[in-house]
């Protein structure tokens, strides 16, 4: 999985490569609801999501560590970390989640990357009019 | 069955190190390379307003033109030729088109046209291209890449011909399209303007003041931290996220990278648009003259982020987007004129120089 | 890859839901759907076969795709659910009005002709049951080369979990045989909140047994040919074409013109066949 050649010179110079490395991939979602005036705090929506593996992938599932970067309760989106390995578990389990008590909801995933970086910068969201 | 679902795409991170005092280094090489800049975003620490001269250098990024609905064929006008493409004054690239969906197209300053078109467009174009090399097994997605300032594309001449009539009887491709130019380039583009509807625009500048943060001990040996522990930290700074954790913190467990110190402040500019490397390039000189000064801390980080949707990245190499089309770059500079230089890309591009 | 597409959005007699659900397609970026009709032919009384109802009267004006400016493109689409052979009827002058034919085989034989036989676009794979019958290989392989395309669908994955289970369990079984080939990836939904985008598709892929490619290829590509092949099937050979003049029957909505470029039928990508 990993390969890194480095050059050696007399000076400071050095170069490795870093293949398929990221330890970890992001995730920018935003949780869409029936009834627009629900509130879910940063807790519940860990809960959700933890509810949401876990009726996927059973107990091992729900064992799946990830984070809440960060979270903004108006406009329910959040920012989340999981680990590379996990990635397509944490996200099929967002995808088929489909009710939150009782109601409809669907998360709907803004941006994946395996870089933190690349979720502030997408050029997707330039706006010019 | 499941084995599989722990693989992700491809990703590259390109780790340099070297020093600007150091004649080979190829930092400019690099810069230069990466011709659409979408983002450039700053970070100064112990700083809470830019030194007038890099205010300055921020807010003089060079504005650039969207032209809504130009036929493509345009960009080979004669004129246009002559005083803008073969000077290597301008580059472009389609806007609201998406590199895994629909027809791109990206103007190089080194007089490249390169087309990233489905079959169907190229068949109709019926110009000589190469298979994507994304979208081998469908044969779905064609790249067409004609040099410009090549003579067999001299305007009269057969090939020149071909592709102007492709583009404009048979094809007939239109798309949104920004355009930027060098210093003094400006009056050359006037003639083609004049038969678009366009508008310019100036790159968006922000900035903001971030207090109180914990942050990693940065120095030039760097021999502890991870890059992508590093390049972690800077996107948690970028995407406000905090690093205020502990490993049993129920919500988030992200914490900064050890050793860490604290920060009492730190200044975050961003500009974004359609950014050229030049404007780049005399960002990063200005940088080097700010980290002349003693300060407090002895670094600043620059991270400078590609158009997901070109056709092409780095130099002329192909890219595409399979989730995300990630490429970008971020360069960490100190006091003692070493850097470190960090590049990414998703999984469908090459290897970055 | 082709811009992203969604052929199956159930059809409602409700207005405004089908137009929420077109703009909700459209805003997560889905440059094609289709409407789907589906007729189930009950054994013992005669049914009328539906008529589409022309999208410029279900909705004014329709909405933009993201991040683009062109309109999304909506086509109509007919789903047979076949229990006997006789609810086929190859010729039916009804089949005609719609731009998709499909049909939901429920037996091994049926499975069989629909895959060999019947001039259908897409084959529905069941999704609320345990399938009856098993996917042979030559049937799969005889769908594969007429450009036949197999379709699993999502939302009844989201609604509920023994559907779900049975959801994973058919497209798996599917996969076995045809190797992640023809395969396209739809919704099915009944409303917007059981609409997912086109990257979230992709990665349900995974689930189904497909690959990173493949499952792509299922939301954009395989559709693309889908919608391609039922040109064709609506002209001979692909090269004669035959429409009314008086009347605006046609109810296939044309593409967007110039930005894309409009190829001829016949210039279809082609299908996989068999390695």
């Amino acid at each position: 999985m990993r390969r890194a050649d480095t050059k050696n010179e007399p000076a400071v110079y050095r170069r490795v490569v870093l293949k398929n490395a990221s330890p970890y991939h992001y995730m920018k979602v935003c949780l869409v609801l029936e009834d627009e005036s629900t509130r879910l705090s940063a807790v519940d929506l860990k809960q959700f999501i933890v509810t949401g593996l876990k009726s996927l992938y059973g107990e091992v599932g729900a064992a799946l560590t990830f984070d809440l970067l960060k979270y903004d309760e108006d406009s329910l989106t959040a920012l989340l970390r999981v680990y590379s390995r996990g990635l397509v578990k944490l996200w099929s389990s967002l995808t088929l989640l489909g009710s939150y008590q009782n109601q409809t909801c669907a998360f709907r995933v803004l941006q994946v990357s395996p870089f933190l970086l690349a979720l502030t910068g997408n050029s997707r969201e330039l706006q010019l009019d | 069955m499941f084995g599989d679902l722990e693989r992700t795409p491809r990703t590259l991170l390109v780790c340099d190190r070297s020093s600007f005092l150091d004649e080979k280094n190829r930092l400019s090489s690099q810069v230069e390379q990466l011709h659409f800049n979408y983002k450039v975003s700053m970070l100064l620490p112990e700083c809470s307003s830019a030194p007038s001269h890099l205010e300055a250098v921020l807010n003089s990024f060079n504005s650039f033109y969207l032209i809504r609905k130009l036929p493509i064929h345009e960009l080979l006008d004669k004129h246009f030729l002559e005083t803008s493409i073969h000077q290597g004054l301008v580059s472009g690239l389609s806007y609201r088109t998406r590199i895994d969906e629909d027809n791109c197209v990206a103007l190089m300053p080194n007089g490249h046209l390169s087309l990233s078109l489905d079959k169907d467009s190229f068949e109709l174009l019926g110009v000589e291209g190469k298979l994507s090399k994304f979208n081998q097994r469908t044969n779905s997605r064609y790249v067409v890449s004609v040099d410009l300032t090549d003579s067999s594309l001299a305007p009269g001449g057969r090939g020149y011909q071909r592709l102007v009539t492709g583009l404009r009887s048979r094809l007939q491709l239109k798309t949104d399209f920004l355009l930027s130019h060098h210093p003094g380039g400006g009056a050359s583009l006037q003639a083609l303007l004049s038969r678009c509807d366009w508008s310019e625009h100036r790159p968006e500048v922000r900035s903001h003041t971030l207090t109180d943060l914990f942050c990693p001990l940065l120095t030039s040996d760097l021999q502890s931290c991870d890059p992508h522990l590093l390049l972690e930290w800077l996107g948690a700074v970028d995407a406000d996220v905090s690093c205020e954790n502990s490993s049993s913190s129920f919500l988030s467990s992200l914490v900064c990278p050890e050793p860490k110190t604290t920060m009492s402040r730190a200044l975050s500019v961003s500009v974004c648009g359609l950014l050229s490397p030049q404007d780049v390039h005399r960002l990063i000189q200005q940088i080097r003259c700010y980290l002349d000064q003693p300060r407090l801390e002895s670094w600043a980080s620059l991270t400078v982020h590609g158009f997901v949707d070109s056709p092409v990245s780095w130099g002329g190499d192909e890219h595409g987007v399979l989730r995300g089309g990630e490429n970008f770059y971020s360069l960490l500079m100190f006091h003692d004129h070493t850097y470190h230089l960090h590049l990414g890309t998703g999984a469908h591009d090459t290897c970055p120089p | 890859m082709s811009v992203f597409m969604d052929l199956n959005l159930s059809f409602t007699a409700e207005r405004s839901r089908l137009k929420t659900l077109i703009e909700t397609a459209a805003h997560l970026g889905f440059s094609t759907v289709a409407i789907n009709y589906v007729f189930e032919p009950a054994t013992k009384k005669k049914q009328e076969i539906p008529t589409p109802t022309p999208i410029k009267e279900l909705i004014d004006e329709l909405p933009v795709v993201q991040g683009r400016y062109r309109p999304i493109r909506v086509l109509n689409r007919l789903t047979v659910v076949m229990s006997d052979s006789s609810h086929f009827r190859p010729n039916a002058a009804e089949y005609r009005c719609f731009d998709l034919l499909s049909v939901q085989p429920t037996t091994e034989k049926l499975f069989h002709a629909a895959c060999m036989i019947y001039d259908v676009d897409i084959i529905c794979i069941s999704v609320t049951e345990k399938l009856p019958f098993f996917f042979k290989r030559a049937p799969v392989n005889g769908a594969i080369d007429r450009g036949v395309v197999f379709e699993v669908s999502y939302s009844a994955a989201i609604r509920d979990s023994t559907r779900r289970r049975y959801t994973i369990a058919n497209a798996i079984s599917l996969m076995e045989s045809c190797k992640g080939k023809n395969v396209i990836l739809s919704s099915a939904a009944e409303k917007p909140l059981e609409l997912r985008g086109p990257y979230d598709i992709t990665n349900l892929g995974l689930l189904f047994g497909l690959s990173d490619r493949d499952a792509k290829e299922a939301v954009s590509s395989t559709c693309r040919s889908v919608v391609l092949h039922a040109e064709t099937r609506k002209s001979a050979s692909g090269i004669v074409y035959t429409m009314k003049t008086c009347s605006e029957s046609s109810s296939q909505q044309e593409a967007p013109p110039a930005d894309s470029g409009e190829a001829p039928a016949a210039k279809r990508a082609k299908l996989h066949l068999t390695d």
